[in-house]
């Protein structure tokens, strides 16, 4: 190995470990862009890529256990959509951030009508959410309709 | 006396038909064991369960006669493996514990929330066959009261009879382990279902395959390569409870040949892909633990979603459907369903064909999908007469 690139390596090395300590517990969805990062190194992933159209972009990581998270950011700096596909579930509480907990307490309210086994749907007006699959190929997907740029259909969060 | 009596028995046990009406038990010595039991839909154990299917499951302390009959397990093919909940089990089932001495406890992940507890060995018995030593799940087992918040993180604890709806969960799906290898390694890739747990506190470890809660269906001794869940039609409105049957094996015997059943091989990953209108849809799979037919949304399909029973669609009349299911082998067949008023149903039902629900982007075959068929699940790497596993046929 080269000295040069044994140098490139630990200041990688040296920026990772910045990362990881100062990494905060900051919300993910309806959190910040800069969340996005944080929830990045938190799940120990990788970004893979970034695309942009005029409304929103998308930040794609994939998570050291395989899972693909997909993180929508808005135009103003907001991310109004998480998605997750793979093995296992990620780390929500990150993920959702301070929708976590009422997400938790929603699946876990007692229902006057039939409730659903195996799969989640919540949707409220601030706030939806829908998890389905099975023991290894999980699917995920959570937004905040308020935070979603107007005119984009909700059908195109996947 | 007591000698002929005894003899006088053993002739009837033998005599006796193998493929008879009901009730439990060995078989004779030198005739095929028993391979199938009775399932029923009804409320559940909670009496609050739509379209859940319930069967007995006997554990036994490994390798003696002390046994437990437990019913009202939830039978699903969505996952692998059995767990009990713990104020359910009476038996003091052996602790698994790592190479260190200490106690291993598993977070087994569903999609709507996580089951915590200690991984525990027991002998489980179904029907005439049996599965020796097999790693299980006590959920919510006395000693781990402290969830760690790597596990929590699922999404909400599913602990208690009232959370679970069962007593427990025989898992029968196509995996042989619940986990399989991503939780074999050590570091930041390992899926994290597996937890050491000394009096310190729990962290994460590897966990060998053999060590995993394991299916036990597929530990059986005959009939192992798969399984066959037979329920009966159901009129629309539905009923209050109806039996059907698991049958063990695939090809194995008389009662669980393929026939005209259309094998769809699977992905790595338990699913194939279905097509409905001009949508195809990756990642869609059948899974008798889903209460429904969970597909799209509102604005693809027409349906709308119930005022009350928001989990679920609401037509105002009875809307018959159609999709395509292909196998990853090319295999593709067509599937027609109904989908019904899930509020209008009375509070007496528990078993319905027509339970369907919004999930966008996915299709999951759940519960509905099994009346009126014979629907076959064969583990991966099992052969069969239609071939190796994983795949599923109807």
């Amino acid at each position: 190995m080269t000295p040069v690139r044994l140098a490139l390596l630990r200041s990688a090395a040296a920026i990772a470990l910045t990362v990881g300590l100062s990494a905060p517990a900051a919300a993910a969805l309806g959190g910040s862009a800069a969340t996005v990062e944080n929830d990045r190194v938190s799940m120990q992933g990788a970004l893979m890529r970034m695309t942009r159209n005029d409304d929103f972009a998308v930040h794609e990581i994939r998570t050291a256990t395989g899972t693909m998270v997909r993180e929508y950011v808005s135009r103003a700096g907001t991310v109004f959509a998480v998605v997750w596909q793979g093995p296992w579930t990620p780390d929500l509480r990150q993920l959702l951030g301070d929708s976590f907990e009422r997400v938790q307490r929603s699946m876990q309210a007692a229902r006057q009508a039939r409730k659903a086994r195996g799969v989640v749907a919540i949707d409220e007006p601030d706030l939806v959410v829908h998890i389905s699959g099975h023991q290894r190929a999980f699917y995920g997907r959570a937004y905040m309709p308020g935070l979603v740029p107007s005119g984009m259909q909700a059908e195109v969060i996947r | 006396m007591v000698r002929v009596l005894a003899v006088a028995m053993f002739a009837a046990a033998t005599v006796a038909p193998q493929c008879g009406s009901s009730s439990s038990g060995s078989s004779g010595p030198s005739g095929p064991v028993q391979n199938f039991q009775t399932l029923v839909v009804n409320a559940g154990p909670a009496n609050a369960y739509l379209d859940g299917a319930f069967t007995t499951v006997t554990v036994c302390l490994p390798g003696q006669s002390s046994c437990q009959t437990i019913d009202g397990i939830l039978v699903d093919t969505g996952s692998t493996g059995l767990r009990v909940l713990s104020d359910r089990l009476s038996l003091q089932l052996p602790q698994q514990n790592d190479p260190t001495g200490a106690p291993v406890v598993e977070c087994a992940p569903f999609a709507d929330g996580f089951t915590w507890g200690p991984v525990r060995t027991a002998d489980i018995k179904m029907a005439g066959e049996q599965a020796s030593n097999v790693p299980v799940q006590v959920i919510g087992a006395s000693g781990f009261p402290v969830i760690p918040q790597s596990c929590s993180s699922n999404g909400p604890p599913e602990q208690t009879l009232d959370a679970l709806g069962a007593n427990g969960i025989l898992g029968i799906g196509v995996f042989r382990q619940d986990c399989g290898s991503a939780c074999t390694v050590s570091g930041s890739s390992n899926a994290g279902l597996y937890y050491s747990c000394p009096a310190s506190g729990c962290r994460i470890v590897a966990q060998p395959l053999a060590q995993q809660v394991q299916n036990p269906v597929a530990l059986f001794a005959t009939d192992n390569n798969g399984v066959m869940i037979q329920l009966p039609t159901v009129v629309p409105g539905g009923a209050p409870a109806v039996s059907g049957m698991i049958v063990f094996g695939i090809g194995t015997q008389a009662d669980n040949a393929l026939g005209t059943a259309k094998v769809l091989t699977l992905d790595g990953d338990g699913n194939f892909s279905t097509s409905y209108a001009s949508q195809s849809i990756g990642s869609t799979y059948v899974d008798s633990g889903s209460n429904g037919i969970f597909f799209l949304d509102s604005a693809t399909t027409g349906l709308p979603i119930c005022s009350l029973s928001t989990d679920f669609y609401c037509p105002a009349t009875l809307q018959t459907q159609s999709a395509t299911n292909r196998g990853l082998n090319g295999a593709s067949s067509s599937v027609t369903f109904t989908v019904g008023n899930v509020d209008a149903l009375p509070a007496s039902v528990n078993a319905a064909a027509e339970v369907a629900g919004p999930n966008p982007g996915g299709f999951a075959w759940g519960l509905p999908f099994f009346f009126g068929r014979s629907v076959f699940t064969a583990f991966e790497a099992a052969s069969t007469p239609g071939g190796s596993g994983p795949y599923v046929a109807y």
